[in-house]
């Protein structure tokens, strides 16, 4: 019975997105999003004052049979992530589709809204299902419901293409899933989250294991399964960009955790997967990372980030894995909490970002860096917020995305130090530096080019800074970097609970290690701070007695100069080239000028680099089966009397086989 | 608190000695009698005086830079202790946060460079940006190994560690040193990654992101270059009182004579490198200071079989 009232609820809710008039279909969706981000809110908050894992409703499906809707610690970290990110995105949403109303028809903008609230419940389901039937089936609405919303510009070729490869890739991680559960049922006779343990004792862990983690990962972005982030990010609305960037490839990792959560007591099991975790995430981390930096349009560029972050996520994972198999608990316990705090932390920043590249895409209406330059004059707000979200991005202090690093660097550095595990620890350090660097020349180029200098187009000129709605929608995210950053000792109270419910470990090493390591670094923060603007201070007060004028910047002798001799997104990366190019494979439009040309004449040029693993899965096959059509079009002469030959040909040769006695 | 103190102030001697020293070096080998030993002191002091004149392209951030520029390598600068001298401040993990205030540093400054809009700063940035990625991993390793070791993950544990190391390691932590000073030469931008003295705008990579400074923040520039030289200087001199068991008394002069000497006489000697080799120049620094790494984990699982 209640689930036909829950139903009929849902109806209901619905038919209200589709009769309310245009111009309040948002607040009816922010309405329900937020009654739905309060409940999993206090949910949440429940879960975590008592500590104990809360049952929501129970039911039996016909496939797996029992199941649950409950919310342990792990689950409530992720509630609270979905909730905060999704409210920032309904109310940011409002501004940004303002610019379609007239455009659009309004029950597509119904079917928007409807799909955004979708995903936003079907996200929160997935995550506090117990497994099988009923987390195939949130897991599958969150697809179909992403989809939707990537299709919101659906007149544009190249955003139907790219929902449509969305939808192919997820169902190709789906169809994993259900082939994972399956045998999981097989063996144990449930297909919840909690056999999966029994599973890995009775059974081959690894053939399960490695169905479930390409399942979750295509969802994740795991290399090579990360192809479709960047080709839908680019489609994709901001607002939805943030929300699948920030929340829903977390719902992978959130798979992730949960696979290793299962092998707890097998050290020799939670080693070799550790390992491969380790593995994975240092290859995303780099391939996502050195194709960020290559990128010149802002989406693509932070949908590759994407990937990065996902891969410095594994790493910590597997680091925690592989420490944990050691028995050094406190490898464990910095891994994880680095690994969730970088989780929650990539929400915010990476939604903070989308948003402003929502800002500028609205007011601009393209997402190539090379025709904007100088909006920092023109959007001073949104400068100065995604200012934010690139420090916090590049893991500097005194911002959060350093917090969470800092302690995947810890937990590294203790097994160097202490002996355990030093090679996988420095591989992770290796690797992690060099993300690290190389994420500051992606975004040094991508601020650098965007938000300053000279505009490279006219458009530039024409921009002006968004409403204050969508302002205070970014707002929420910056605060929270900025509080995560400024005071990590509260934030990673709940985080240390959380990484204590999963490794079932005592979190006294936590406490007693990072509490004090976290409240120095807040300290240094706060002198850090203080130094600066004492430092400021004291610049004023020097340049206070001395004349300070205004002037063209320094063209080193040269005057006649043009704003399109500005360091582009392009030549910005270009000694990366070298390094990157085994990965990636350009595609050029147009003819670039000749070195002999003395006088050149107008050109066009248009380089994209694209991804190797791209043409190396899309392609191989869609070549194969152009090979295959090409001989099978042989047979289609189109007279009949080659067709009545077949026909004979097709039934002597059943006739033959039966009677051979094969058929 | 005292031994706190002493440790800044000798800190601050080295830093404000290094550039004197590179200085006197290059004048001698080119047979000039050169510059007086403080002469950029006051050089420095000269233009916190002056005026500015500022782009009118550019937005606050040029403006404000500098200031986190100089104040993020002010806060490294107090990590670090001379020997077993106790610095300032000291916390487990120091080390990666050090890393990562240079570069906070390195961010400003670049942001700052694109904010001109000018085509050569865009081009330092640019380089810089590649060059401080690359060179990252090698800060990392020289760092790993000195934890390896030393068995702590902050510098003021590292170099107080008083240790019988075996002759072996010594020659593996003067290898640390070595990388550290090489590090110096690619973030202080010179010969033979970078020169400062070129003439021409599109071969510099650091002093060109600086051309629209004037007057105060060039002033906070250059001193926070001396800053920077004075922490890698130190460190590697740390990494050699450690492997000889030495004090505070040793490594200071060792930081100053052996960053100011290698500095002048390589710029003296050679040339710098053609820009498109200074990737595989880095690279290089990068899987050595990797293979020393390695090689110093194999000799201490020798050790403790």
């Amino acid at each position: 019975m209640m689930y036909l009232y829950s139903l009929l609820a849902a109806v209901l809710l619905i038919v209200a997105i589709f009769i309310t008039p245009v111009k309040h279909k948002v607040w009816v969706a922010t309405g329900i999003i937020a009654a739905a981000a309060m409940a999993a809110f206090g949910i949440a908050l429940t879960v975590f004052s008592r500590g104990t894992e809360m049952t929501i409703a129970e039911f039996s499906t016909p496939i797996f049979g029992a199941e649950h809707f409950s919310v342990d610690m792990l689950s409530s970290l992720f509630l609270v992530i979905i909730s905060i990110a999704s409210l920032a995105t309904v109310l940011y949403s409002r501004g940004y589709v303002a610019g379609y109303l007239k455009t659009l028809s309004p029950a597509h903008i119904s079917l928007h809204y409807t799909a955004l609230v979708l995903l936003v419940v079907s996200m929160m389901l997935v995550v506090t299902s117990s497994g099988g039937f009923s987390f195939l089936f949130t897991w599958e609405l969150m697809t179909i419901a992403s989809f939707i919303l990537i299709l919101f510009e659906a007149k544009r070729q190249d955003v139907r293409r790219a929902a449509l490869n969305y939808l192919v890739m997820m169902h190709i991680g789906f169809m994993f899933l259900v082939v994972g559960f399956v045998l999981l049922s097989n063996v144990t006779g449930s297909a919840n989250f909690e056999a999966i343990e029994q599973y890995f004792k009775i059974a081959n862990p690894l053939p399960l294991f490695v169905i479930l983690f390409i399942g979750f990962g295509m969802k994740a972005g795991v290399f090579p399964m990360h192809i479709w982030l960047p080709e839908a990010h680019p489609a994709a609305p901001s607002h939805v960009s943030a929300i699948m960037s920030g929340v829903m490839i977390k719902t992978g990792v959130y798979g992730i955790i949960r696979l290793l959560q299962s092998i707890d007591h097998n050290t020799e099991l939670l080693y070799t997967i550790g390992l491969i975790v380790l593995l994975s995430g240092i290859v995303t981390g780099l391939w996502g990372v050195i194709l960020a930096a290559m990128q010149n349009d802002i989406k693509r560029l932070l949908a590759y980030s994407s990937i990065e972050n996902v891969g410095v996520i594994l790493i910590g994972l597997g680091i925690a894995a592989v420490g944990h198999a050691a028995g050094s608990s406190l490898i464990g316990m910095c891994g994880i909490c680095g690994a969730l705090l970088h989780t929650v932390n990539h929400s915010l920043f990476k939604t903070l970002l989308f948003f402003s590249a929502g800002n500028i895409y609205s007011k601009l209406h393209t997402t190539a860096m090379n025709q904007m330059g100088g909006i920092a004059k023109h959007m001073p707000v949104t400068a100065i917020l995604m200012l934010l979200g690139t420090v916090a991005i590049c893991a500097l202090p005194p911002l959060n995305g350093f917090i969470s690093e800092v302690l995947i660097y810890i937990g590294m550095f203790n097994g160097v130090s202490d002996g355990h595990e030093v090679l996988y620890s420095v591989a992770g350090i290796f690797s992690l530096s060099l993300i690290g660097g190389i994420v500051v020349l992606a975004f040094t180029k991508l601020y650098g080019v965007v938000f300053l200098g000279s505009p490279r187009s006219t458009h530039v000129a024409e921009s002006s800074e968004v409403d204050n709605l969508r302002i205070g929608a970014m707002a929420i995210p910056a605060v929270l970097i900025l509080f995560i950053g400024l005071f990590p000792q509260f934030a990673i109270h709940p985080i240390s609970l959380v990484a204590e419910a999963i490794t079932g470990a005592d979190n006294y090493i936590a406490l007693e290690h990072f509490i004090p390591t976290l409240q120095t670094i807040s300290a240094i923060c706060w002198v850090l701070l203080a130094v600066v603007i004492l430092l400021y201070l004291l610049k004023r007060h020097l340049q206070g007695k001395s004349k300070v004028t205004e002037g063209p910047t320094w063209g080193c002798g040269f005057t006649a100069v043009n704003t399109k001799m500005q360091y582009t997104g392009e030549s910005f990366a270009e000694g990366l080239e070298s390094i990157g190019k085994p990965l990636m494979k350009d595609t050029v439009d147009g003819r670039a000028v000749d070195k002999g040309e003395i006088f050149p004449s107008p050109h066009q040029y248009n380089i994209r680099h694209k991804d190797k693993v791209d043409s190396l899965l899309g392609q191989w096959w869609v070549q194969m089966m152009h090979r295959i059509n090409k001989f099978v079009m042989r047979l289609r002469t189109g007279r009949v009397n080659n067709y009545v030959t077949f026909a004979l040909v097709f039934l002597v040769a059943v006739l033959i086989l039966t009677l051979v006695g094969i058929l | 608190m005292l031994v706190k103190l002493l440790n800044t102030l000798l800190m601050i001697v080295v830093a404000l000695s290094i550039t004197g020293v590179i200085n006197r070096t290059r004048a001698v080998l080119a047979g000039r009698r050169g510059i007086r030993f403080f002469q950029h002191i006051y050089n420095a002091r000269l233009l916190l005086r002056k005026g500015s004149v500022y782009s009118t392209t550019t937005t606050a951030l040029f403006r404000i830079a500098p200031t986190v520029y100089l104040g993020a390598a002010i806060v490294a600068f107090l990590f670090i202790p001379v020997a077993d001298l106790e610095p300032l401040l000291s916390f487990h993990g120091d080390i990666i946060f050090v890393a990562y205030l240079l570069a906070l540093a390195r961010v400003a400054i670049i942001l700052a460079a694109m904010d001109t809009g000018s085509s050569f700063e865009g081009m330092g940035a640019a380089r810089e940006a590649l060059y401080g990625a690359l060179v990252e991993p090698a800060l990392m390793m020289a760092m790993a190994t000195l934890a390896l070791f030393c068995g702590y993950s902050s510098f003021a544990d590292i170099f107080s560690t008083a240790q019988e190391l075996n002759m072996n390691l010594t020659i593996v932590l003067l290898l640390v040193a070595y990388v550290f000073i090489i590090i110096m030469f690619i973030e202080a931008g010179r010969v033979p990654v970078d020169d400062p003295k070129t003439h021409l705008e599109l071969t510099m990579i650091h002093e060109v992101m600086c051309l629209d400074y004037s007057g105060v923040d060039m002033a906070f520039i250059h001193i926070a270059g001396w800053l920077k030289n004075a922490i890698f200087a130190t460190i590697a001199a740390n990494a050699v009182a450690v492997a000889f068991s030495f004090h505070w008394w040793f490594a200071v002069p060792l930081a100053i004579l052996g960053a100011g000497l290698s500095v002048g006489i390589v710029e003296s000697l050679r040339a710098r490198n053609k820009l498109s080799r200074n990737v595989t120049y880095i690279l290089t620094i990068v899987a050595m200071s990797a293979l020393v790494l390695l090689t110093g984990f194999l000799l201490i699982q020798n050790i403790e079989i």
